[in-house]
């Protein structure tokens, strides 16, 4: 079974400083896990403790599939079905570790009305952060959500 | 990683490597339910517009669509069986073996559906020399990644910056070398 549908979030009804949601997890050996399973990545220094330490690293840190699906969650939940991610990007500056409780959050930066009348671009700050280093993994977004007058649900 | 003993010349390195691209690699399945949903249970995303068909059916989209930011998954051939030939970052030489991402960002421009063929294409885009924690001359490299479907449409455009570093036994004679 999956979940409910996610709330249709409007362009028109977004403002700069909103913040989204944005979840939190304990970084346990079932998430090590689920990265692995998730992402299908196999490095070795996202799962091998000792070979992370022989390259430099303090442990094992989680993949950038993780990152990546964490972020794009945080996205998609907020915006609703007739969302669409336009761009997206982020820097992995520090580790997500096991461990951690870690959490993904953002922030509206602004809003535009774009080329298409149906639709409105919004910019975001995304970012996960951990209780051990702060701010791990800081990004942006732009996002494209539906005008309240034109939406089709 | 194409580790390289002994003289690293960074110059000859971006001269041979700088715009090389693969061929256009196809993925080795079409667009699947069931990798999207151990994607979605990687970061517990229980969104019906991924996980439930007949929801789907009911939105904009017609039906399932991929989470956009794992859409590069399915140009891919997977973990295992290995492809022949190894991603073309890890065959830019570089002073050492491992490697991290940094930098990760996307553009996408369409959905990919279920039942969709995806390819992709990668270039590398820079290749330079510059310190980081791991390792005070590590090697960077930054590539692009297109993404098309069967109809040859571009539906995303990844650009991807890894880092590769050596082990910290392998460069503290240097440090000591240089009075670090």
């Amino acid at each position: 079974m999956s979940g409910e549908p996610r709330a249709q979030r409007y362009w028109d009804d977004v403002s700069t400083g909103d913040d989204l949601e944005g979840f939190t997890f304990t970084l346990g050996w079932t998430e090590l896990a689920k990265q692995v399973s998730g992402s299908q990545d196999f490095h070795k220094v996202h799962h091998d403790f000792e070979f992370a330490r022989e390259g430099g690293h303090e442990t094992i840190f989680y993949n950038t599939g993780f990152t990546r699906g964490c972020l794009g969650r945080l996205l998609t939940d907020w915006m609703g079905p007739e969302g669409w991610i336009k761009t997206f990007g982020f820097q992995m500056r520090r580790m997500n570790t096991p461990g951690d409780v870690m959490s993904v959050k953002g922030r509206v930066r602004g809003k535009a009305e774009g080329d298409d009348p149906e639709t409105g671009v919004v910019n975001l700050e995304i970012w996960i952060e951990n209780t051990r280093e702060g701010v791990t993994t800081p990004g942006t977004a732009t996002v494209l959500l539906p005008r309240r007058a034109q939406s089709t649900s | 990683m194409t580790k390289v003993e002994g003289e690293y010349d960074i110059e000859a390195v971006r001269a041979e490597w700088i715009g090389r691209k693969t061929p256009v690699y196809h993925g080795r399945y079409p667009v699947e339910y069931d990798p999207i949903r151990r994607y979605c249970h990687m970061v517990e995303d229980d969104n019906p517009l991924f996980l439930d068909p007949e929801y789907a059916a009911t939105t904009k989209w017609g039906g399932v669509i991929v989470p956009p930011v794992m859409t590069d998954y399915f140009a891919g051939g997977g973990a295992w069986p290995e492809e022949d030939e190894p991603a073309l970052v890890l065959q830019v030489p570089t002073r050492g073996d491992r490697t991290i991402n940094l930098n990760i960002s996307w553009e996408f421009i369409r959905p990919a559906r279920i039942g969709d063929r995806l390819s992709r294409q990668t270039e590398i885009e820079d290749v330079y020399e510059k310190r980081t924690r791991l390792d005070p001359r590590s090697i960077w490299i930054a590539a692009k990644t297109t993404i098309f479907n069967q109809d040859g449409e571009v539906i995303a455009i990844g650009r991807n910056t890894m880092v590769a570093h050596r082990r910290p036994e392998e460069f503290a004679a240097e440090l000591e070398g240089n009075g670090a």
